[in-house]
């Protein structure tokens, strides 16, 4: 990607993620994770020159809602921006505070994606972006077992139905090593078993905890220019490159779908683009939005452009955890925490925080130098973004 | 009582709750308007070709996106077809215009319709929530409903037609 010069992260904030977060309204929750990111990165208000926000509206039924946020986030008389692109916000928030301040405009941009779907309904929500012509009838949010179907068709009954639950509990473990985590249940593996047969089913094979959660919470980051990002911080986290692919009537192509994924395609032109041609071993962890265990593990083949079984031995393998060779997920992901408009956010932050070394107890062990974020929203689209520890060298890609 | 008492005294927050109930209506256009007149008038399913590159759309749409060329001749087809996928649903989710419940289980299918040219499926439901009668590739046709009102349920469901 051409940029006029280097964006660094310098400020991370997230709340508390729950499914109730009834002690506080929408301004003062998104303000929990602001005065974070702030500390974070060192600064006040004062400091920051734009302000992007955004959620989907969907879920609250609240229309701009960044006019009621102003109360909060800071953003009156600043210059602001409000992205939504439904599951892709927060990632789309990203590169839409990274191109402000890649481009010149702004030095110090601020961006917060938040969600409260407790206060509204989340499946009911995401069936409103089905065609209302046709679709919308039939739509269940974004539940479906067509992937699971998919898998199991592929590899069978028995190792498909454990691959996929073996990823929850890696998934569920690493969640248990995140206190800002939504949902923790302490699973181990000897629960695998049961819990494949006896776990009630929302779709098919898809299963309650299969699927992502719903969250309420909200994330900030504060992105600087190099030059900022250098005097204010000792370890900012650079963006390196971004990448937002979708198509058309995805929805309608869903009976066998023959062509590259989304996920696939935005993969292999990123790493083209990037020099990346060992992903596994150039990549040291991976932030994936993964909506639910069925298609997280299924997407392991297509972000890593792999083929045949490689992505179920990864999970069989435990190369997945966190102290694997390929860790995924060391936040516990959306599985765990999903306040859908910082959700993406979160994976960019999290990949951030592990280049950074501020991770806590869900640090990997071992040296992040590039780090990898997806985000994944209807129809299908894939955002994804890649981090460095060193400043990109400034080349037109 | 002073500052710091009072401010220790816990407080009952107060959550409001609403339920919405919005009427709406769609124009559908003069595309998709004829696929719905077809199906409530004559009982049709028609879709619609690219010039180009020769592709069904189904439901029939104003342009293909791929080729960006302006969709042409409306071709009958189905109504029978084959199972491509299909979702069996538990949860009952809401209808996002009422609020109210579906009733669930109910079954999602993508029905590949003969005579189609290329992979669009017809999304519908399928009369039957029983996993071991469900599998891709049964052979399935449109079941009409008596009334009908140029809208997605002028077919009522597919029934499959092989599952001996």
């Amino acid at each position: 990607m051409k940029k006029n010069r280097n964006v660094g992260i310098i400020g991370i904030g997230q709340t508390r993620h729950s499914s109730h977060r009834e002690d506080v309204n929408q301004p003062e929750m998104i303000h929990e994770a602001i005065t974070l990111a702030l500390e974070d990165a060192k600064m006040t208000m004062d400091n920051v020159d734009c302000i992007v926000h955004g959620n989907m509206e969907l879920f609250e039924m609240i229309h701009q809602p960044d006019m009621w946020h102003v109360i909060s986030d800071g953003a009156y008389g600043k210059p602001g921006l409000r992205l939504t692109t439904g599951g892709t916000t927060g990632a789309t928030l990203v590169c839409g505070a990274d191109t402000l301040v890649a481009s010149g405009l702004h030095d110090v941009v601020l961006a917060v994606g938040f969600e409260k779907l407790q206060e509204g309904h989340t499946t009911g929500g995401i069936t409103n972006m089905a065609d209302p012509l046709w679709g919308r009838e039939l739509q269940t949010g974004a539940l479906t077992g067509m992937t699971a179907d998919a898998v199991i068709e592929e590899f069978g009954e028995k190792r498909a139905k454990h691959a996929a639950m073996k990823m929850r509990v890696i998934m569920d473990k690493h969640a248990m090593l995140n206190p800002l985590a939504h949902r923790r249940f302490g699973f181990t593996d000897d629960m695998i078993p049961t819990m494949i047969d006896n776990v009630p089913p929302l779709v098919g094979e898809l299963r309650i905890v299969h699927m992502c959660s719903q969250s309420d919470g909200a994330c900030a980051m504060i992105f600087a220019s190099e030059e900022v990002a250098k005097k204010r911080c000792p370890n900012p986290a650079w963006v390196m490159d971004h990448i937002t692919i979708h198509r058309e009537e995805t929805f309608n192509l869903f009976g066998n779908v023959e062509e590259m994924t989304t996920m696939r395609y935005a993969a292999k032109k990123l790493f083209e683009r990037n020099g990346i041609t060992n992903p596994r071993k150039q990549i040291d962890v991976f932030e994936m939005y993964d909506p639910s265990s069925w298609w997280g593990l299924d997407w392991i083949r297509e972000f890593l452009l792999l083929e045949g079984d490689e992505h179920l031995k990864m999970v069989e393998d435990e190369e997945i955890a966190i102290n694997g060779s390929f860790p995924i997920n060391p936040s516990g992901g959306v599985v765990a925490t999903n306040p859908i408009g910082a959700t993406a956010m979160i994976r960019v932050a999290e990949a951030a925080l592990q280049i950074r070394g501020m991770a806590g107890e869900h640090q990997v062990k071992k040296d992040v130098n590039l780090a990898l974020a997806s985000g994944f929203g209807g129809t299908l689209w894939t955002v994804l973004v890649l981090l460095s520890k060193n400043p990109p060298k400034l080349t037109e890609k | 009582m002073t500052m710091t008492e009072e401010t220790n005294v816990k407080q009952n927050l107060i959550v409001l709750r609403q339920i919405l109930e919005i009427p709406q209506h769609f124009s559908t256009g003069p595309i998709m308007g004829r696929f719905l007149k077809e199906l409530r008038d004559n009982k049709r399913i028609m879709a619609n070709r690219c010039p180009k590159c020769g592709r069904f759309h189904l439901p029939p749409r104003e342009v293909c996106a791929i080729c960006r060329a302006r969709s042409g001749e409306f071709i009958e087809v189905g109504p029978e077809g084959v199972i491509q996928s299909y979702d069996l649903v538990y949860y009952a989710s809401p209808d996002p215009l009422t609020g109210q419940a579906r009733q669930a289980p109910y079954t999602t299918v993508n029905v590949l319709l003969d005579g189609v040219q290329g992979k669009d499926t017809l999304w519908h439901l399928l009369n039957e929530t029983d996993p071991a009668k469900i599998r891709r590739g049964l052979r399935v046709r449109a079941v009409f409903n008596e009334e009908r009102t140029g809208s997605i349920f002028d077919i009522k469901y597919f029934d499959i037609i092989d599952n001996k």
